[in-house]
């Protein structure tokens, strides 16, 4: 019967709290939200299920847990806590992405890198909120919209904000359909919603070929700090447009980059253990990343208006939103949104070479911000 | 520390600002670069290409004057002169030679009055026989 009862003293039902029976109802609506609602699935449906398996109530000292250093959990955990899964989600991105719709127009680029402010106005509040210099760096980069370069810096400056940096990140992300549209309806007037974009030119194979190398010298060469993150990118995207290595640039963008994202989901879902993931500092965040999005939303929208007074041929500034780094996501928006004012207005692949930019953009913050508070 | 205080502590508004500036700085410059790639490499290829071009209308300019020493336009008078050019033909075979060999060849190749020159060179002992109808050269 003692033994009986000593089990029944280890199960997760007797050790359970109200914070894991929280963390567990957070799980859960994130696991709804992918697999019913569609919202990112990829994203939350890991990091749903992680949270479900991180906040099972376990004995501590077994090597159970994800922050016991013996653990299976733990293991996974380095590609977290050492940037590794980023980077090679990064080189999967790269793989991924086409640079035609930029390199035609390159003057989007610069509507990434407005987005990015977000991120420094973040900075100052999560200062002004009474977070450590390091802390706030890596709440500010929720404003570049971009969970692994969230994770990345976050796991570099203040490891044990990891999950609810992370968790902001991609929730945030998720509802991009909920924060983005009000914020380009409240900035434009209709007929700046209504503008279309000029066709773009035909860019070359070589010009497509040429410009990851470009792009890594310039944007490591500035930030070193970013090497894990855009050396990576711009090697899967050379891979992908120097056309000699296509078994290597399908293996990127399809197998490298689902185990990372699996891996990466899970172990950052089971981060948010409920003692550790629900205090105060948390739901700070959470506020500060809701306003970081706003803020870098607004930025893109505002700078582009800014641009069309100097501009002969007007950019459409709902493009401004899509320059922050969620991709696809923000651009998807944006184009819906254009699409409702004008069925006949295809901004997409315009949309697509701002979320580029911002990928860079983002990357080149989270270097600067490494580089300033390491 | 909290509010203003704590943004002049961690020099929180120095970072943000250098921060922006050089975030904006390296997109702008790289927006610039891209904006040139077009050009650069259409500057490139034109170099190239030119290159190219005028390298092939040089190497079509030496086989011109290289036909032009082979094949004259007009057989010079002095028999010597006449001998040098078709000196190239003679290589071309092997000695003795039929003497329907060489007027073929040189038909061929656009010696003009190949059977006259040919019967001039047989004149001048050029062309020195060398029986069975068969005929050697003697370059003068």
């Amino acid at each position: 019967m003692e033994l009986f009862i000593q089990f029944l003293t280890n199960t997760g039902y007797y050790l359970a709290d109200f914070r894991n029976i929280i963390m567990l109802f957070v799980g859960f609506i994130f696991i709804y939200l992918g697999t019913a609602k569609k919202y990112e699935p990829l994203l939350l449906i890991p990091i749903g299920f992680g949270m479900l398996v991180g906040n099972v109530p376990f004995f501590k000292g077994f090597g159970l847990g994800i922050y016991e250093s013996n653990s299976v959990l733990h293991y996974l955990y380095f590609g977290v806590t050492t940037g590794l899964y980023p980077s090679i989600v990064f080189l999967g991105l790269g793989a991924m992405t086409d640079f035609s719709s930029l390199l035609a127009r390159p003057k989007l680029m610069l509507l990434g890198a407005a987005a990015q402010m977000g991120i420094f106005f973040t900075l100052i509040s999560a200062l002004a909120l009474g977070f450590l210099p390091k802390e706030a760096g890596s709440i500010a980069i929720i404003g570049g919209a971009d969970g692994p370069t969230s994770i990345f810096l976050t796991a570099k400056l203040a490891p044990h904000l990891i999950g609810p940096v992370a968790i902001a990140a991609y929730s945030y992300m998720a509802l991009i359909p909920v924060i983005q549209p009000p914020i380009m309806r409240l900035l434009t007037t209709r007929k700046e919603r209504v503008i279309h974009m000029s066709e773009p030119r035909e860019v070359s194979k070589k010009e497509l070929v040429i410009f990851p190398v470009v792009g890594m010298v310039i944007c490591c060469f500035l930030a070193p700090a970013s090497i894990p993150l855009l050396g990576t990118f711009f090697f899967g995207n050379f891979m992908k447009e120097g056309g000699a290595t296509e078994r290597l640039v399908k293996t990127a963008r399809t197998s490298i980059i689902d185990i990372a994202t699996i891996f990466l989901g899970f172990t950052v879902g089971a981060s948010t253990q409920g003692d550790v993931f629900l205090t105060g500092n948390s739901i700070k965040i959470f506020c500060l990343g809701a306003i970081a999005f706003s803020i870098a939303t607004a930025s893109g929208v505002i700078f582009a208006k800014i641009m069309n007074l100097f501009l002969k041929d007007k950019i459409n500034p709902l493009l401004g939103a899509a320059g922050v780094s969620a991709v696809p996501g923000s651009a998807r928006e944006v184009h819906l949104v254009a699409q409702q004012e004008d069925p006949t207005n295809y901004l997409l692949m315009h949309a697509m070479a701002c979320n580029s930019s911002g990928v860079i953009g983002s990357a080149i913050c989270a270097g600067i911000l490494w580089s300033f508070l390491v | 520390m909290y509010g203003l205080e704590a943004i002049n502590a961690a020099n929180g508004w120095a970072m943000a600002f250098t921060g922006a500036i050089i975030v904006f700085s390296g997109l702008v410059v790289l927006s610039f670069v891209i904006s040139r790639l077009n050009k650069v490499l259409s500057f490139w290829e034109n170099l190239i290409s030119n290159f190219k071009k005028n390298h092939q209308a040089k190497q079509t300019d030496e086989l011109q004057d290289e036909d032009n020493s082979v094949v004259p336009h007009l057989i010079p008078s002095d028999i010597k002169e006449a001998a040098r050019y078709y000196s190239h033909l003679i290589e071309d075979l092997d000695q003795p030679f039929e003497l329907t060999r060489l007027y073929e060849i040189s038909q061929k190749k656009g010696f003009p009055h190949p059977h006259i020159t040919i019967s001039n060179f047989r004149q001048a002992n050029i062309l020195v026989p060398a029986g069975d109808g068969l005929f050697t050269w003697s370059q003068p």
